[in-house]
């Protein structure tokens, strides 16, 4: 007798139905976050930093506040979009994530000993990754499912996935810890966010035109974006190579050419 | 008609590998996490049962040896993937949509 839980065996809906419940989703953010407090051990020390890496790190951290704040706006605005169930529902979960990053990057900062948060992302946030915002708000308020989609679940996540993985490898162990955390959600959110437009893709070929045109219009703000941060955080400039490797990976077997 | 189909080639047997939950991979719900390891980057070899995703750079495990055609998942990622054999013989997931 197979055993149960034997994944590959599964046939393609099954699988589908799985992976995009509410029940898979508890399950497997148990298995990383039960112990932790705003996303890290609670007994983890804090680290001593110079005035110059905690400065450099705060404008960091309001940035990664405002794209986790363009994602869940952009994510629960789709829910009212979201062609199907599974889509809705997955969606739901990523509102849930997008909701725990922002809380634990804003904990974060007052942990730095940011006394008004909102008011230092405002003052730091960069002019780029606001208009990127505002461009995936604008796609949202459109209903327009695959351009938003795109913006979010490709370029926004992918990037983010990049950066994170990056940083962590240079944060301090409370601001890794809660990166870490972060990643393994943003591996769901990129995954959905190719799956659905992969199989939309097949079905109208005609949307990768302009889905082209939306990666046009968008890569340059979050490369920007990101490479601000990875200069914040003072990354040997060749290792900023590998930035945005996953993500031309992904715009490539899309077939979405820049 | 019993002697041609005595002739063809038959494709040899897949060795069987017993799965452990031993690798601390943490990120999809307990009875999956045997089929998933972290990969360790380009000095972090392949088993003959085990293929990486190309989206989220997870290593998907089997209880046998994979050959080309497979279909496999990636829970940590969502996505459905077709083995096939790379270009140095080696092989890779191809996603499927």
């Amino acid at each position: 007798m197979s055993d149960p839980a034997e994944v590959h065996a599964l046939d393609p809906e099954s699988f589908e139905e799985r992976v995009h419940s509410f029940q898979f989703w508890f399950e497997a953010v148990q298995g990383y976050l039960v112990d932790r407090e705003y996303g890290h051990r609670p007994e983890l020390p804090e680290p001593e930093l110079t005035e110059s890496e905690r400065d450099r790190l705060v404008t960091v951290l309001c940035n990664y506040c405002v794209g986790e704040t363009a994602a869940l706006d952009g994510a629960s605005g789709l829910i009212a979009v979201a062609p199907n169930r599974l889509t809705k529902i997955f969606l739901s979960t990523q509102v849930v994530d997008e909701g725990r990053h922002l809380e634990v990057f804003r904990h974060r900062l007052l942990a730095l000993g940011v006394e008004h948060p909102e008011d230092e992302i405002e003052r730091r946030a960069s002019p780029r990754l606001r208009e990127f915002r505002r461009k995936l708000e604008a796609l949202v308020a459109e209903r327009d499912w695959d351009a938003a989609i795109f913006a979010q679940n490709v370029i926004l996540e992918a990037m983010e996935f990049s950066t994170f993985q990056m940083h962590a490898g240079y944060a301090d162990p409370i601001t890794r810890e809660v990166l870490i955390g972060i990643i393994k959600d943003e591996r769901r959110h990129i995954g959905f966010g190719e799956n659905e437009l992969g199989r939309r893709l097949k079905h109208h070929p005609t949307l990768r035109e302009r889905l082209q045109r939306v990666r046009q219009e968008l890569d340059p703000l979050v490369l920007a974006t990101l490479e601000e941060a990875l200069g914040e955080l003072q990354v040997p400039r060749a290792e900023r190579e590998d930035l945005g490797r996953s993500y031309l990976a992904a715009v490539e077997r899309l077939g979405v050419r820049g | 008609m019993s002697a041609e189909i005595a002739k063809l080639p038959t494709e040899p047997a897949r060795r069987k590998y017993e799965l452990f939950d031993d690798t601390g991979f943490d990120e999809v719900p307990k009875k999956y996490r045997k089929f998933y390891r972290r990969w360790g980057g380009e000095g972090d070899p392949l088993a003959p049962n085990e293929v990486l995703c190309p989206v989220c750079k997870i290593v998907i495990r089997s209880n046998r040896e994979l050959r080309p055609g497979d279909r496999v998942y990636c829970m940590a990622c969502m996505a459905r993937l077709r083995v096939a054999e790379g270009p140095d013989g080696a092989l890779v997931g191809l996603v499927e949509y």
